[in-house]
């Protein structure tokens, strides 16, 4: 009797609308749920015929880098002009020695790089080394066939440096960590995270412009001057190929 | 006899330390930190042979080793120091050629020489003055300790060995 009655009620259930009423909620209660991701992903596959392929991207991209190369080189011509009109050195970036590290200590007590080209191809004492990324270190010796570079993260070596969006100058001081200390000559620095750190425009002894690094922390309260840390944005540890200025890049 | 403690310690040094600096291969680093190889080098040949030419030999040694780096800092006052104590030792204690008594006199040794180029260096640039407990300098005592601790028992005694020898 038991049997039969569940039976019929089953039969009952299956035949009426139960079913569809609840597949629709079940339905209705996903989408909300996913917050209609299914439709979006659908939406996007249905207009992907429709939208600028790759192409047509790397087009503009190509147009972007054309117009920028224009652009930069005009600047240049503008920007020695200048120079020219104001007296200051100028800088020939194409006077570049192009040398291979052979040997690194970028981590030890002297933090220096050898490189495979000395006096003989034009390598002197003073001389700028720049790596990809921008300025590096200076060049602290030289035999006829290589060269020794003093690291910017060396303790104690000092250069003139300055952000160009304060225009403040500043020492940038090796402490033997990766990151330099620009000790600022202003008693108020105005500088802000991630200000670019360059070599100084009028600087007679470093080509300039030259980029250094970011500011990444900045203690204006410090005694006697305020000071910023500065992440350089050529790493020494990874470089293999470094470029030394000949004449530090004077005409 | 001398004669050949002489040779080998100047071949080790002229050609073996120099390619240990320039190669400096990276398996042979911790965190990109070296043995002290003067270190290494100094301390069996000092302990084997009498204060005057320890001496004479940690000097060579450390204007050999300040050419293949930067600055004024020196490793001669720290390797004559050292010198002149490993020597001392070395002729009052016969059981020198222990495998741990090298790599502990090494350690140590190391330790010196490291403390001594931090001081040099604050002596020299004015700049590290600001603060006196730097982290790169420990960072490189402890490294340069820990590596030079690890080789020194297997080259140093070797040498001290060959130096017996002959």
């Amino acid at each position: 009797m038991v049997k039969a009655r569940m039976k019929i009620g089953f039969h009952l259930l299956f035949k009426s609308r139960f079913w569809s009423i609840f597949l629709f909620l079940a339905l209705l209660f996903g989408i909300r749920w996913t917050k209609g991701a299914g439709y979006l992903d659908l939406y996007s596959i249905l207009i992907k015929p429709i939208l600028p392929g790759t192409a047509q991207k790397e087009w503009i991209k190509e147009g972007e880098n054309i117009e920028r190369s224009i652009r930069l080189q005009l600047l240049e011509k503008d920007n020695t002009r200048l120079r020219k009109a104001l007296s200051l050195k100028e800088y020939n970036g194409k006077k570049r020695i192009s040398a291979a590290v052979i040997s690194r200590s970028s981590r030890n007590w002297w933090r220096q790089l050898e490189v495979n080209k000395g006096s003989k191809d034009g390598v002197l004492k003073g001389q700028t080394v720049i790596g990809p990324g921008g300025l590096i270190g200076l060049v602290d010796s030289s035999t006829p066939l290589t060269a020794r570079v003093r690291l910017l993260t060396d303790p104690g070596h000092q250069l003139g440096a300055w952000i160009a969006r304060t225009k403040r100058h500043g020492i940038l001081t090796g402490m033997g960590t990766n990151r330099p200390k620009l000790i600022f000559l202003n008693k108020n620095s105005l500088a802000k995270i991630g200000d670019a750190v360059t070599t100084s425009p009028a600087s007679t002894l470093l080509p300039p412009n030259l980029t250094i690094g970011i500011v990444q922390f900045v203690n204006e309260k410090a005694l006697p001057s305020p000071y910023a840390i500065v992440q350089l944005t050529a790493s020494p540890d990874a470089i293999d190929w470094v470029q030394i200025l000949n004449n530090n890049g004077k005409k | 006899m001398a004669k050949n403690n002489k040779k080998l310690f100047i071949f080790f040094t002229i050609i073996y330390l120099q390619a240990c600096i320039t190669i400096s291969p990276d398996w042979l680093k911790i965190n990109g930190i070296t043995p002290c190889w003067p270190v290494i080098l100094l301390l069996p040949f000092s302990l084997k042979n009498s204060r005057l030419k320890s001496a004479a030999a940690s000097i060579f040694l450390g204007i050999f080793v300040d050419s293949f780096t930067i600055g004024d800092v020196s490793y001669v006052p720290s390797l004559f120091l050292l010198s002149l104590a490993w020597s001392t030792y070395g002729l009052h204690n016969k059981k020198i050629d222990l495998f741990l008594n090298i790599g502990l006199m090494a350690i140590f040794g190391t330790a010196f020489v490291g403390l001594s180029i931090w001081f040099q260096k604050i002596i020299f640039y004015s700049v590290l003055r600001n603060n006196w407990f730097h982290s790169w300098s420990i960072y490189i005592l402890i490294s340069e300790v820990i590596v030079t601790g690890l080789v020194a028992p297997i080259f140093s005694s070797w040498l001290l060995f060959a130096y017996k020898k002959n």
